[in-house]
């Protein structure tokens, strides 16, 4: 299962236009992909309740994953890219 | 089921294409109404039944039984004032009724410190479609702001 963990650099960390941003890129994507908290539960990373709801802060550590599937680590790679960007500039 | 989704806050409904953000304004964040609130100190009340999921001092979600979550965020870019002027009188995790309340704000203050505080009402996770009955106009908080199909 393709993973990667990394640093969210949005300063707000994944709110209300930041995680927007975020979900609506998952959305777009061809397999399901979650996102955890270091040593938490991972959610479904399309729904902007879950991922609202998990409060990722700035400089926070999460992990992304993707299902087994086509596209499933250039997915991750994607979302893992963006949130290592400080995208609510 | 369908769900009434009812105003917290008391001013002028406008729609979402009006909110000075171009996330909100796209509706990118969900489909949903925004309230233009009076400016007179006043307080944030819940927009459906349910849990208190998530509560920032500025922004909260609150959840439905049936697993609907609606976002009502407190003024635009609010979340730089850390807080200052915002006082919460729910906890998160609170089991609330529609219309209790969760934060008291001045809308002025806001105004004031150069922000606006039009404040969107989401449906989050929600198609657009499933969205009518949105309310224009004055409206009190508690009063009916749209239906979610």
């Amino acid at each position: 299962m393709p993973q990667r963990t990394v640093t969210v650099a949005s300063k707000i960390g994944l709110h209300a236009r930041p995680a927007a941003v975020f979900v609506n890129k998952a959305k777009e994507l061809p397999v399901p992909v979650t996102l955890a908290k270091d040593g938490g539960a991972p959610v479904n990373a399309k729904s902007l309740l879950a991922i609202m709801t998990l409060d990722v802060r700035g400089g926070e550590r999460v992990t992304l994953a993707a299902a087994e599937g086509q596209g499933a680590a250039a997915a991750v790679d994607e979302l893992a890219d963006l949130l290592e960007t400080d995208f609510d500039g | 089921m369908d769900i009434s989704i009812s105003s917290p806050l008391t001013g002028t409904a406008i729609g979402l294409a009006q909110v000075p953000d171009p996330v909100f304004a796209g509706s990118m964040v969900g489909p949903g109404a925004a309230v233009d609130p009076e400016r007179a100190p006043q307080v944030a009340v819940a927009p459906i039944a349910g849990r208190l999921v998530k509560l920032k001092p500025h922004a909260f979600v609150v959840q439905s039984e049936d697993g609907r979550g609606v976002l009502v965020h407190l003024g635009i870019d609010t979340v730089n004032l850390d807080g200052a002027g915002f006082e919460l009188v729910a906890a998160e995790g609170d089991q609330l009724r529609a219309g209790q309340p969760i934060v008291t704000w001045n809308p002025a203050d806001v105004q004031a410190r150069g922000l606006s505080p039009v404040s969107p009402v989401i449906a989050l996770d929600a198609e657009t479609a499933a969205i009518e009955a949105i309310v224009a106009g004055a409206v009190a908080a508690g009063d009916e702001l749209f239906h979610w199909r």
